[in-house]
């Protein structure tokens, strides 16, 4: 049965991504095509609601539904009346006013996403909400990985970086370990929390995950500049230091045909050094472009409870 | 009023419910004892099986007069309250305005007149709860004030407090703290755990509680300032306060909270708030600690932090929803209910906990069903039931775990002087 909204990882089982990570495929087959655009959700509004800034997840959500022939609203935050004081719940009466089959939601606070989906007949896409879940972001990076491991189980993944303030990190750990990745977090001691999870080894220094762990991708994220100010660390260039992939740390990674990959934005000098960009694994540009097929596969599979 | 109570059990605080009649004449308790007399013109009442107690104490409860009239009045409130068998409560003074002064206690005691039970306030330590000055406390105390705290926040300059407890004790007054370190609780929305890190939510470590504890009571200590610390959800906290009193010899107290007893940051689920209140909900392991506390004498009572919030307040995100939950409604059925109907402890408990030691703490007469006593009384029915529907409940906010959920035990009968209150 299809669902009507898509929030999390936790919630689906192994089939359900598989399905949507077959379903993904033939969408990326059509980018290669002269006309890039399938009818399937030709005549549906999906309506784009983003409280926090974002370029790349909102863009990229646009074209794919717009490679799905649907019609695409992008919803003014900044400069509408949730500035004025609007409580999202009327916001949202506001747009059911309006009819829109899918809402692309976008929010600083975890669980906002779960909460709009309860009010709306319409399909609520989580695009990222507080530290809690970025399910396409999970769906496009297995995507990713499986291009690369066909047979995925048993392969290994290590997310680097701010793991406690991360939907990223929660999101994408979840979906691999459903398909059979292990998992391991590594960054410094007040960002990999101990409750995360018994069964996602931690580690707090590089040398020792990488003997240990034997990554087959290394998995960056963000460092965000809020953080660099709160004192979770010393300084960015003591993390660039111990955690970030510098060029002697990338000649390693390289003789061990080791992956990388980051969700993005990515800062230079601090998760990584500039020579990363131009390594030939490292799936950043890839990861980009799968985006957009998986969320056409996500928009594709849910069926909405509007009339 | 002549009112004959025939073949109930009779709770007090030092012994276990036994078989009694109960005469009841202009309000007072004229005889109590097994197989009395049926008095001539006495309108008789069935009550056998039934306890027949004292009516409840809460010394920890959120009316939202003034300023917060649309979750709860003070008139609603105290109906919540008989609704539950509570016959008396202590106002915490984070209103709006604070009830900071003479001139706001005296609105609230005003408005309180209205009430068919008793509604005491407690006044703020320092000026609108801001932490900066301290607020006026002969004027309050004039104006009936035993109870000082900044509930919602610690005070969070120590020497603030240590200064308003050497001045305060003077005038008779006593202390009582929400304890919680402000660097360390972060956003206050749930336990720092596995499910905080589950949901992506900031946590508030049970640390932000023990630290903050500790500063208090130590100042308590070294001031001999009375302090009550109020609402304790961690078993390193509670421990502490028995070593402070038992070791130390300091006058100090701790309360515990329904809510605290029963539930976990696990009942949190997919982000429901009405699992959300600050201190918020902990561990399994926390329940059992706490509740052991209970049993063995570690807190002096049992208070709700009845906190009402509207549907539409509760109805936002996590982050953003209210901290708090409803509970004068509810508080004693769900007791019994999760305790003493599994035999995790007696009635004379519950006497002795949530209606004699709150009203000691507050100077009061402790409510008695003895002869020559002033009738303040409740019947409950232990093979009854209670189901919390929105209609049910007399606070004018529902938001309870509890909603539309149905407990063993109901509150049949609460008798206040001259008046029957409440029959179901």
């Amino acid at each position: 049965m299809a669902r009507k909204d898509f929030l999390d990882i936790v919630s689906l089982d192994r089939e359900e991504i598989i399905q949507l990570l077959d379903q993904a495929e033939p969408f990326k087959d059509l980018f290669t095509r002269s006309v890039k655009k399938v009818p399937a959700l030709k005549g549906k509004t999906v309506l784009m609601l983003f409280y926090e800034p974002s370029t790349r997840t909102l863009s990229s959500f646009e074209v794919a539904a717009k490679r799905l022939s649907a019609d695409v609203t992008t919803f003014d935050v900044p400069s509408s009346s949730v500035t004025k004081g609007e409580s999202v719940r009327d916001t949202i009466d506001t747009l059911q006013a309006m009819r829109a089959d899918y809402i692309v939601v976008r929010h600083g606070l975890s669980g906002q996403p779960a909460a709009i989906a309860r009010q709306t007949g319409a399909s609520v896409i989580n695009a990222g909400d507080g530290a809690h879940a970025h399910p396409t972001q999970a769906l496009l990076d297995a995507f990713t990985l499986r291009e690369k491991f066909p047979e995925m189980e048993g392969k290994r993944v290590l997310i680097t970086g701010d793991i406690l303030h991360s939907r990223v990190a929660r999101s994408t750990s979840t979906i691999l370990r459903k398909l059979g990745v292990k998992v391991a977090f590594l960054g410094p001691g007040s960002l990999v929390p101990k409750t995360a999870s018994p069964e996602i080894p931690r580690f707090t220094n590089y040398d020792q995950a990488i003997r240990e762990f034997g990554p087959d991708a290394v998995y960056l994220l963000r460092i965000q500049k809020e953080r660099m100010a709160a004192p979770f660390f010393p300084s960015d260039r003591e993390y660039h230091n111990l955690y970030g992939i510098t060029d002697e740390r990338l000649r390693q990674l390289a003789g061990q045909g080791t992956y990388i990959m980051h969700p993005g934005p990515i800062n230079r000098g601090v998760e990584l050094c500039d020579a990363v960009l131009d390594y030939d694994r490292c799936l950043i540009s890839q990861q980009v472009e799968n985006g957009i097929a998986a969320r056409m596969s996500v928009l594709y599979g849910l069926k909405p409870q509007t009339s | 009023m002549n009112l004959f109570l025939k073949g109930g059990e009779v709770a007090s605080e030092n012994t276990a419910p036994a078989r009694a009649d109960v005469w009841i004449e202009n309000g007072r308790i004229k005889a109590v004892g097994a197989d009395l007399a049926e008095p001539e013109g006495a309108r008789v009442v069935d009550v056998s099986g039934k306890i027949v107690m004292p009516g409840m104490f809460d010394a920890h409860v959120h009316f939202r007069e003034p300023g917060g009239e649309h979750k709860e009045t003070i008139l609603d409130g105290s109906e919540a309250a008989i609704n539950g068998g509570i016959t008396g409560v202590v106002m915490m003074p984070n209103t709006s305005p604070s009830i900071d002064s003479a001139t706001v206690v005296k609105r609230v005691l005003d408005a309180a007149k209205e009430c068919r039970i008793p509604v005491l306030t407690s006044g703020c330590i320092t000026v609108g709860r801001k932490g900066h000055e301290m607020a006026g406390i002969d004027g309050m105390k004039k104006a009936g004030v035993l109870m000082l705290t900044d509930d919602g926040d610690a005070v969070p300059d120590a020497a603030l407090l240590k200064r308003a407890m050497e001045y305060g004790s003077e005038f008779g007054m006593f202390f009582a703290s929400h304890c919680e370190e402000p660097q360390l609780a972060g956003p206050r929305a749930l336990n720092e755990g596995a499910v905080s890190y589950r949901l992506g939510i900031e946590g508030t470590p049970a640390l932000a509680e023990e630290i903050s504890m500790s500063r208090d009571l130590a100042l308590a200590h070294a001031t001999g300032a009375t302090l009550h610390i109020q609402h304790v959800s961690t078993a390193i906290g509670m421990e502490q306060i028995k070593w402070w009193r038992d070791e130390r010899g300091a006058k100090v107290s701790g309360e515990v909270s329904p809510h605290h007893l029963m539930f976990t940051d696990e009942d949190i689920g997919d982000y429901d708030t009405h699992y959300k209140m600050n201190p918020p909900l902990r561990t399994a392991e926390a329940n059992v600690a706490l509740l052991e506390g209970l049993k063995n004498g570690a807190f002096r009572i049992i208070a709700t932090d009845h906190a009402p919030h509207t549907e539409f307040e509760k109805s936002r995100a996590f982050e953003d929803a209210p901290n708090g939950i409803s509970g004068l409604d509810t508080a004693l059925v769900s007791l019994f209910d999760r305790f003493i109907d599994k035999g995790e402890f007696g009635w004379d408990l519950i006497v002795k906990r949530y209606s004699a030691e709150p009203r000691r703490m507050m100077e009061l007469e402790v409510a008695e069903v003895a002869e020559g006593k002033i009738v303040d009384l409740i019947v409950f029915d232990p093979n009854g039931e209670t189901t919390f529907t929105k209609e049910f409940m007399k606070s004018k906010s529902s938001n309870t775990p509890f909603l539309n959920k149905t407990l063993k035990g109901s509150v049949e009968m609460v008798v206040l002087g001259d008046e029957v209150l409440l029959e179901r």
